[in-house]
């Protein structure tokens, strides 16, 4: 190859990527007003989220099991206004007054979404593959646990038969499946479900492209009725920054999960409304206060010092939960009472409950005082000979509790408590807090409406075995008066004097410092409100657009009608400007050319 | 992980072949011990791969079932499934045996086996260090060449300045700029993915949508890479200008243009190739930024998916791939290195 066509060649590459970077947007300019119209009537959702698989009986990720709410109705759905039961495939349902037996009956002449009918012998065929298969029980195998056996006496009736009185109700939160298209799978284990799927909820899903789309369509045999928006498109960002420019080009219509320097950013854009909902999280600090085995068997290398009431208490009594909100989450959140986040108001233990109680580091200093804790030379309490040091684990990676961290330490050291910071990654604190080897870490849980599964956890018998298997925990805690209350609210069907029990629970639970509950974060989301309005939030009062226990969120939403001034804005640069860099592309070839020719006959006039 | 292997290893590869003789027999034994070596690596690689992994912090079911209403039954069930309930001994057996013939193991994650989302992953990968991998080069060559030629002008100084601060720019921080301007304000290009949903694949919109995607990543793959081709030409065509054959070929009255063309930079670009295959590795192993800044659904995405996740399987099967990758390219660059300057095949 002579020289010439190696320098043209390594003119043409050097320039050809500006030539298809200037050419492609030409075509791709006009395209998005045009497709902006098109697909008016599409959501498209930014995501990150892992997709395991679309089969609802093994499905445990986030996203895909949101998905599958979309996807699947259940016998009874969580509320939009509170979470509370309401209707779903069935329209009534009725408990036995010993809570053993639940009756429901469904809707009449609902389909599928191949308009198949759907039957009790829908609801059999799921619930109990569940309770034959450990494989299939995967994703929701404790919501039937304590299932004795499924009846439909008629096509429009299901009786469960529980092992143990109930009062959560037991319909909740398991997607139904068509036994016309699952009894047909060859192995519903391995049944990838990802297209074409045949459905019951608002949505059904139409395509997946692993880490590229998720496209789900609008069920025009929905009960409720269909959606007003044909469709919902989640398209994968994998950096949170960059799903925020997708928003504000355009590409995107709904961002959630945004941290609040995120959300300030985008206050104030065109055409773009952030949204701070109420969420069901509570963020806590969890406190080792001497972990043991169900056995009673005391592991672990908790700070003996934690084991005293007083010591716990005097830690909470020392934190101003108003300034984490404040300086922390940038006011995005609300002060926590207990374990059961305020979006579920019924449960919640509230805010002037009489055990509550606010900072007071004198208080704190009075109760280190009277349990014998004295200030030695540089400030920090002995008792004993030892000196009150508190580790905390908290992940490095997360700007959240890190920068919490920073308040924490000089406000236990006002108080006398040495806090020592241990920043490490979050498996790391995994694998530790497994087996008890931590003083005190950042720990947080997403809630469901219903609270029994939550108070489930902290039950004595919730403890795992030392080396951190077994059942699950949510800080070790454990109360055999608490213990007595679960099984009493487990039970009681009456739903006044149920919360009562919950929130008796709470209260001890709050007294005996088993962890300081220190925020409910609010979820931060932005949407681009020239495109799409309508979404319905739960809980109806300031609540959240994604990640709900439902499918309101995206079913009531419905696409703005003027859209004239924001779409002509939205296209970019104008047309001159691509005129202009086209122009100056086919002079840059046009110059390449021509040097290119001198070259070659400079080598012929040689 | 980083981006670049720094143009030194040119210098290393040339003491390398001085000490080589070059003889055709000698060549068998060369090619054998270049081969053996990679072989060696290869086998270490496996075998890390599974160690190196198995030391990580985290219980992947441990973190499944944080935070999800789980039965102690369920979790056993899952520690099942992913035959984390055998002994270790048992799992590594089983790892050698798989990895033998092809298999991978399957994501804990994804639920596939991992050879079968590496190979949907790889295509992506190719398509977008390909490309930036050809512009890199070339502009890095042709810049490299001018500049050395010019030695001290102001378009070396422009040049080499402008190569080696970009080099130095990290690419996580570039690349973000890069979006934020030319995606999300300026809205001239895609701010994610490969292809914008519900594009047909096959058709001339699809192929148009794909370029524009690839702009911005390509774009700062290039920018960060380029330097180091631009300093190896520039050195070696330095080295070369001094040759006496240059004097020669300017004493018969060549025009200094042809010079260049036809006798310094030929000579000059050879110590280049090698650096060329070794880079391809690396380039490959560095798209994990820029894929994950960009959503470019590839191989780096994958792997920092099954680094997040933890997902032990899948993390083995990148690690293993894009170590053969760089073992095997870096075998190349040592064979090919050795066949084709002719210094070295003078004998």
């Amino acid at each position: 190859m002579s020289t010439v066509a190696a320098v043209s060649l390594a003119a043409c590459l050097a320039i050809g990527p500006a030539a298809t970077s200037f050419a492609a947007p030409v075509v791709a300019e006009a395209s998005p007003s045009a497709s902006a119209s098109a697909d008016a009537k599409t959501l498209r959702i930014a995501t990150a989220g892992f997709v395991d698989t679309f089969n609802p009986f093994i499905s445990i990720y986030l996203t895909p099991t949101n998905i599958i709410r979309y996807v699947y109705e259940s016998l009874v759905q969580n509320d939009a206004e509170d979470g509370s039961p309401t209707e779903g495939l069935a329209e009534k349902w009725e408990a036995s007054p010993d809570g053993m037996t639940w009756t429901f009956t469904l809707h009449e002449g609902m389909k599928w979404s191949d308009d198949e009918p759907i039957t009790s012998a829908d609801v059999k065929y799921t619930y109990e593959s569940m309770m034959n298969d450990p494989m299939l029980g995967t994703a929701n195998g404790n919501l039937v646990a304590n299932f004795e056996s499924v009846e439909t006496p008629d096509d429009l009736t299901v009786v469960i038969n529980l092992k143990t009185p109930q009062a959560p109700n037991p319909g909740t939160e398991i997607p139904v499946l068509p036994e016309h298209i699952w009894s047909e799978v060859d192995d519903p284990t391995t049944f990838a479900n990802d297209a074409d799927v045949v459905g019951s909820g608002p949505y059904t899903l139409e395509s997946y492209s692993a880490n590229q789309s998720i496209t789900l369509k609008a069920n025009p045999n929905f009960w409720r009725g269909a959606p007003k928006i044909d469709g919902i498109q989640y398209i994968y960002y994998t950096n949170s920054d960059a799903q925020i420019q997708a928003l504000r080009a355009g590409e995107v219509d709904l961002v959630t999960g945004l941290t609040d320097t995120q959300m300030t950013a985008l206050e104030g854009e065109e055409g773009i409304t952030t949204h701070a909902g109420t969420g069901r999280r509570f963020t806590s600090l969890s406190v080792n206060a001497g972990a043991e085995t169900p056995e009673g068997v005391a592991y672990g290398t908790g700070s003996p010092a934690l084991k005293e009431p007083a010591v716990r208490e005097a830690i909470r009594l020392g934190i101003d939960q108003e300034s984490l909100l404040k300086n922390v989450l940038g006011g995005y959140g609300a002060p926590a009472t207990s374990f059961i986040p305020i979006a579920f108001e019924k449960w919640h233990l509230p805010d002037d409950d009489e055990a509550i109680v606010s900072f007071d580091p004198d208080a704190a200093m009075a109760k280190l005082d009277d349990a014998g804790w004295v200030a030695g030379a540089d400030g920090i309490r002995e008792k004993d000979g030892n000196r009150l040091s508190i580790r905390l684990l908290a992940d490095a990676e997360d700007i959240v509790e890190m920068s919490a961290s920073e308040y924490l330490v000089p406000w236990m050291a006002d108080i006398g408590v040495e806090l020592k910071l241990e920043t490490t990654d979050s498996d790391t604190i995994s694998d530790r807090t497994a087996v008890s080897d931590y003083d005190m870490y950042f720990s947080g849980w997403s809630v469901n409406p219903d609270p029994d599964y939550q108070l489930g956890i902290n039950l004595c018998s919730s403890r795992p075995d030392a080396e951190g298997n077994g059942a699950t925990s949510q800080d070790g805690y454990c109360n055999p008066e608490f213990d007595a209350l679960y099984a009493e609210q487990h039970s009681e069907l009456d739903e006044a004097k149920r919360a009562e029990i919950v929130h008796d629970m709470l209260r001890m639970h709050y007294e005996d410092v088993a962890q300081i509950t220190l925020w409910y974060g609010q979820s931060l989301e932005a949407y681009r409100s020239d495109r799409f309005t309508g979404f319905t939030t739960q809980p109806a009062d300031n609540g959240i657009i994604a990640n709900q226990a439902g499918y309101w969120g995206y079913y009531t939403v419905e696409p703005v009608v003027d859209e004239s001034s924001s779409a002509a804005e939205q296209s970019g640069p104008g047309a001159a400007l691509w005129i202009g860099l086209g122009v100056l592309v086919v002079a840059a070839g046009v110059v390449t050319i021509v040097i290119v020719r001198r070259r070659k006959t400079a080598g012929d006039r040689e | 992980m980083t981006d670049t292997i720094t143009p030194v290893n040119a210098e290393v590869h040339d003491e390398k072949l001085a000490e080589a003789s070059p003889t055709r027999s000698s060549f068998l034994s060369y090619f054998g011990t270049k081969l053996g070596g990679a072989l060696i690596s290869l086998v270490m690689v496996v075998l890390l791969g599974f160690f190196a992994f198995r030391v990580l912090p985290g219980d992947p079911v441990r973190r499944i079932a944080q935070e999800r209403p789980m039965s102690p039954e369920q979790i056993a069930e899952l520690r099942r499934q992913y035959g984390l309930d055998k002994p270790v001994t048992q799992q590594f057996l089983d790892y050698l045996v798989n990895i033998f013939t092809g298999n991978l193991g399957e994501s804990y994650v994804y639920r596939t086996p991992v050879s079968e989302l590496i190979g949907q992953y790889l295509g992506p990968t190719l398509l977008l260090t390909g490309t930036s991998a050809i512009i890199a080069i070339a502009l890095g060559l042709w810049l490299g060449q001018r500049a050395a030629w010019r030695n001290g002008s102001l378009f070396d100084k422009i040049a080499t300045g402008t190569s080696l601060t970009l080099w130095s720019v990290p690419t996580f921080w570039l690349a973000l700029i890069l979006l934020m301007i030319f995606g999300g304000t300026l809205r001239w290009f895609p701010t994610g993915g490969m292809v914008s949903p519900g594009v047909e694949p096959g058709t001339f919109d699809y192929v148009v949508d794909v370029a524009r995607h690839m702009v911005l990543p390509v774009v700062t793959m290039v920018a960060v890479v380029f330097a180091q081709y631009l300093m190896v030409m520039r050195a070696s065509l330095l080295e070369e200008k001094s040759s006496d054959y240059l004097t020669t070929a300017r004493a018969k009255g060549l025009r200094d243009d042809l010079v260049r063309r036809r006798h310094a930079v030929p000579n000059a670009l050879l110590p280049t190739v090698t650096l060329v295959f070794m880079h391809i590795g690396g380039l490959v192993a560095g798209a994990v930024t820029v894929e994950t800044v960009f959503s470019w659904p590839g191989l780096g995405k994958l792997t920092y998916e099954a680094i997040s996740g933890p997902d032990m399987p899948l993390l083995q099967g990148t690690f293993v791939v894009f170590s053969t990758i760089i073992i095997v390219m870096n075998l190349i660059a040592d064979l090919i290195y050795r066949q084709l300057d002719p210094r070295v095949r003078r004998a």
